[in-house]
């Protein structure tokens, strides 16, 4: 678990020197600005291509054959009627009974795979490949789980005890301590639920390979398949032009659906096509691990947390952790904390958009109110008094003070909305942190061409953050240009290395070197340019479209004629990722007001306002719209999602989306984003930081209206009447 | 052949409304009466297995596919002719990506057989924009960033043009409930209001 004061403690670095060339510019053209996404057209128009878009000649489709056990050995998998169902080509044992990797470990483990001719063949052929399973005691159930009354399952034990961390002198704390609460918090497993499914398309010629695959990172998936398939990396070709979503669970490896892909169009000698399904998707590509902890925390009479004594425990499935920050943010001189991950027979986690901030949020912030009523003091009070200190990269205190003008946070009442009548209304707080930041090698490859075309090249990927978009913002204002003058290439590992796309990293990661590919393309289009101007090149500048003298803007050239004088070939330039040029570690705060209603326990959300800092705002159109997404996604969580399993069963009961619970337009609220922008740190990233703080911004606002508090996620109608109820008895 | 709920009225199967009125009453209201018309008429033929022809009008033009009955209007379209502009996000029905209009109706594709549709005008995102001058409803989704990774536009985009040819001046609740079949993992559901209202009789505001 991260030590998040470790975080706090660094001073924010600096950006590059204000000499510098490279250094962001002072006054900038496009950065910042609102530009329209680039590859708008393309999707409203369902021109672009994603993975799930991919046809090859002689393509066929697989599907992959899963456990519908939670537990079990493989005893034996028959093919061979399979084999002679119409269209058929090619199906393997991913589970081989003789081996060692025998064993089913959650529902929906793959057991076997089938190609064939069209994607109906291929569902027929699977359903007709024969699996005898030996079904072993499984442990589905965390609590089972905790309290020994599970089967065991795992080797060493469903449960595995990290050791305490532990700081200051907890029994000093509490001796110091006017009031202690004591509770239990929780929030659930949810799942990505990407709207594009995982998936491949799969290509060899001899012993080379071409992966269209939905990923957040082509560079990985590469070496993935390499390693994994026992090639070159340099014979494998990874394309990503358009994904549908990731929010992590694309991030770390191309998954067993990935390689199973491209074995069977190696068996086939022919392209295929590995689409999941909504349920499988669901099953066995990743989720949100749980998080639940038991606090016992002192407060002093006059509002200082003295104490923070916290059990805490969450499953990540099938032999995966399921860690979170706790206490979340939050300056708590005596603490100590103990974590138990449990392990279930259930899909294996994933990172998911701030991986185990939502949920350290929520355990954590439920308490503070829970506590700032033991004091009789205003929540925002209460938190402003326990903060850490100011500093660029902790600007929370400022946030909330800003933000609680802005909302009217002084029309909150008290605990419990004492209005007559069904409808209660609350409002809630709560702020967040993110490290995000840049590393490389982020290659960058800037060409121009004596057309005056501009491309900018390096192996990242759009996951829909706004990043194609972003190559041409940082490329066109450092080139005095429009960024429809710009031709980013990317999602092509022909393209270069690129870091993967996750932590926030992919702004910070890959601006710095575009911006210095375009600085240095720049430099040599410079040079051509002087003679015919009879000025040194280091007086000349590019800007509205023109390089002319810094001074004189009347004495220069369009960017048309500048460029005629590049000749036959192409200005080449290239730039990486500097550290001056980006920094980490954000900053923000969430504000919810919701009503309820008591009579059927339906929470509306009705608004939110975000406050969120990310260093450098790159392109200040798609970084609000992640604000939005962010929010979206925490009400999700907040409201919505969870992954429900049978009790008898272990299997999930809503693998689907009509009972896997999202967000339609209604119930979205009005939503204020208001960035702060922080130019002088450089660029940090902002996909993260917005989906972390509005599920406990949203729960307390709950607890506001209705006066009872609800510390488990989704606040359902069940479990507010359930609290209502409760509280009445 | 599923329909969504494209008029804040009469609209029987947006999931939403599905799920709040407690199933029982949608289906009801849906399915009254249709064993005496089935009882009326006598049995259709039996279609399959193997391909079976089908002939479909897609965006003005006359797709003929040999397919097995059980092919949705979404994978005849995607699979067999190349117009994968319509996505498959759920295959139940539930989150509208594959949205298409079908003699002025908004369905869930992957909810339709293909050989259902025979003889009906079949609008796909594909066919929306007239060469490269986009759709007022496509500028709009453009113009305000209603999207981001852009899987369920173009089924959002098609439910927006069902809904606006109803209702041209749709209010903030028409829109609201005109769009609750679809579902945005990205969330990007503010714009998507914003670009949608932005759209007033046909053309952009």
């Amino acid at each position: 678990m991260a030590d998040l004061d470790d975080l706090f403690d660094q001073d924010a670095p600096a950006s590059a020197p204000a000499e510098s060339d490279y250094a962001w510019p002072a006054n900038p053209s496009v950065l910042g600005t609102h530009v329209k996404r680039l590859d708008g057209p393309e999707k409203v128009t369902g021109r672009a291509k994603y993975t799930f878009d991919i046809a090859r000649p002689r393509m066929l489709y697989a599907k992959i054959v899963r456990s519908p056990y939670p537990h079990a050995r493989v005893v034996s998998v028959d093919l061979s009627v399979a084999n002679r169902m119409p269209g058929v080509k090619a199906a393997l044992v991913s589970k081989d009974p003789a081996g060692q990797n025998n064993r089913v470990m959650f529902q929906g483990d793959e057991v076997a795979a089938v190609a064939a001719d069209t994607e109906e063949h291929a569902i027929d052929a699977a359903r007709a490949v024969k699996v005898e399973y030996d079904v072993q005691p499984h442990v589905t159930n965390e609590e089972k789980a905790l309290d020994g009354t599970a089967p065991a399952v795992f080797t060493g034990g469903n449960v595995r005890a990290g050791q305490p961390q532990q700081s200051g002198d907890i029994a000093a704390g509490f001796q110091a301590a006017a009031h202690v609460i004591e509770e239990t918090y929780g929030t659930p497993v949810i799942t990505h639920t990407c709207m594009e499914t995982h998936g491949t398309v799969c290509e060899w010629e001899g012993d080379k390979l071409t992966a269209w695959i939905s990923t957040q990172g082509i560079s990985g998936a590469r070496e993935n398949f390499a390693s994994a398939l026992g090639i070159p990396q340099a014979n494998v070709r990874v394309i990503c032009q358009y994904m549908g979503g990731g929010f992590g669970s694309k991030a770390m490896s191309v998954g067993a659906e990935g390689l199973l892909c491209a074995k069977l169009a190696k068996a086939a000698n022919a392209p295929v096509k590995l689409m999941l399904d909504r349920k499988e998707e669901h099953l066995a590509t990743g989720n949100r691990p749980s998080a639940a902890s038991k606090i016992k925390a002192g407060v002093s009479a006059d509002g200082i947390i003295t104490a923070f004594d916290a059990e805490s425990w969450g499953t990540g499935g099938a032999g995966a952790t399921a860690g979170f920050p706790l206490p979340y943010i939050y300056r708590i001189a005596n603490r100590r904390r103990t974590h138990k991950d449990v392990f279930t027979n259930t899909g294996q986690q994933r990172p998911m958009r701030a991986p185990g901030h939502p949920q350290g949020s929520f355990n954590t912030e439920i308490m503070m109110d829970e506590l700032a009523d033991k004091v009789k003091l205003d929540p925002l009070e209460f938190r402003l008094k326990n903060l850490p200190p100011e500093a660029p990269n902790a600007m929370w205190g400022s946030y909330l003070r800003e933000g609680a003008v802005e909302f009217g946070w002084n029309k909150r009442h008290a605990t419990g909305d004492p209005t007559p009548g069904p409808l209660k209304t609350g409002m809630g707080v709560s702020i967040n942190t993110w490290g995000g930041g840049g590393r490389g090698p982020a290659k960058a490859h800037c060409e121009i061409t004596a057309d005056g075309a501009v491309v900018m090249r390096l192996g990242t990927q759009d996951l829909g953050t706004g990043t194609r978009t972003l190559v041409a913002v940082v490329t066109a204002d450092a080139l005095g240009l429009q960024p429809s003058q710009v031709r980013p290439e990317i999602g092509d590992t022909n393209s270069g290395a690129s870091p993967m796309s996750g932590g926030s990293t992919t702004a910070a990661s890959i601006s710095p070197g575009i911006r210095v590919a375009a600085v240095n393309a720049l430099h040599a289009l410079k040079e051509k340019v002087a003679p015919a101007l009879n000025v040194p090149a280091a007086s000349l500048v590019a800007g509205g479209g023109r390089i002319h003298v810094k001074d004189d803007p009347a004495k220069g050239m369009s960017w048309a004629d500048a460029c005629k004088r590049i000749g036959p070939q192409p200005i080449v330039a290239e730039g990486d990722w500097q550290r001056n040029m980006s920094s980490s570690t954000t900053s923000g705060a969430q504000f919810a007001e919701v009503t309820v209603d008591v009579e059927t326990g339906i929470v509306k959300a009705k608004r939110i306002l975000v406050v969120q800092d990310c260093g450098l705002v790159v392109s200040r159109l798609t970084a609000e719209s992640q604000c939005y997404g962010g929010v979206i996604g925490s009400l999700n969580f907040a409201l919505f999602e969870d992954r429900i399993l049978d009790r008898n069963t272990g299997q999930m009961v809503n693998p689907n989306m009509e009972w896997y619970l999202l967000a339609g337009m209604s119930d979205v609220p009005k939503i204020d984003v208001r960035l702060k922008d922080q130019p002088e740190r450089g660029v940090i990233g902002l996909g993260e930081p917005p989906t972390v703080a509005t599920a406990a911004a949203i729960a307390l606002a709950v607890r506001n209206a209705i006066g009872v508090t609800i510390r488990s996620l989704p606040l359902t109608p069940a479990r507010v009447l359930g609290a209502l109820r409760q509280s009445k008895a | 052949m599923a329909k969504k709920d494209d008029s804040s009225g009469g609209m029987r199967f947006s999931r939403r409304n599905f799920l709040k009125t407690t199933g029982v009453v949608g289906i009801a209201a849906e399915t009254v009466g249709a064993p005496d018309q089935a009882a009326a008429q006598s049995a259709p033929p039996a279609l399959g297995p193997g391909d079976v022809p089908v002939r479909l009008n897609v965006n003005g033009r006359q797709i003929d596919l040999n397919i097995e009955p059980r092919v949705t209007l979404l994978d005849a379209l995607r699979t067999r002719a190349n117009l994968t502009g319509n996505k498959r996000g759920c295959d139940r029905g539930a989150c509208g990506a594959c949205t298409m209009i079908v003699d002025g109706r908004t369905v869930y594709s992957c909810s339709t057989l293909a050989i259902e549709v025979q003889g009906k005008q079949i609008r796909t995102i594909d066919g929306l924009a007239n060469a490269d001058r986009l759709h007022p409803v496509q500028q709009a989704f453009c113009d305000k960033d209603a999207l981001m990774c852009g899987f369920c536009t173009p089924g959002f985009i098609m439910a927006s043009v069902g809904l606006l040819e109803k209702h041209p001046n749709a209010t903030p609740e028409q829109i609201k409930k005109g769009l609750d079949g679809n579902i945005c993992r990205c969330g990007t559901f503010t714009r998507i209001f914003e670009a949608v209202s932005s759209v007033k009789g046909g053309q952009r505001g």
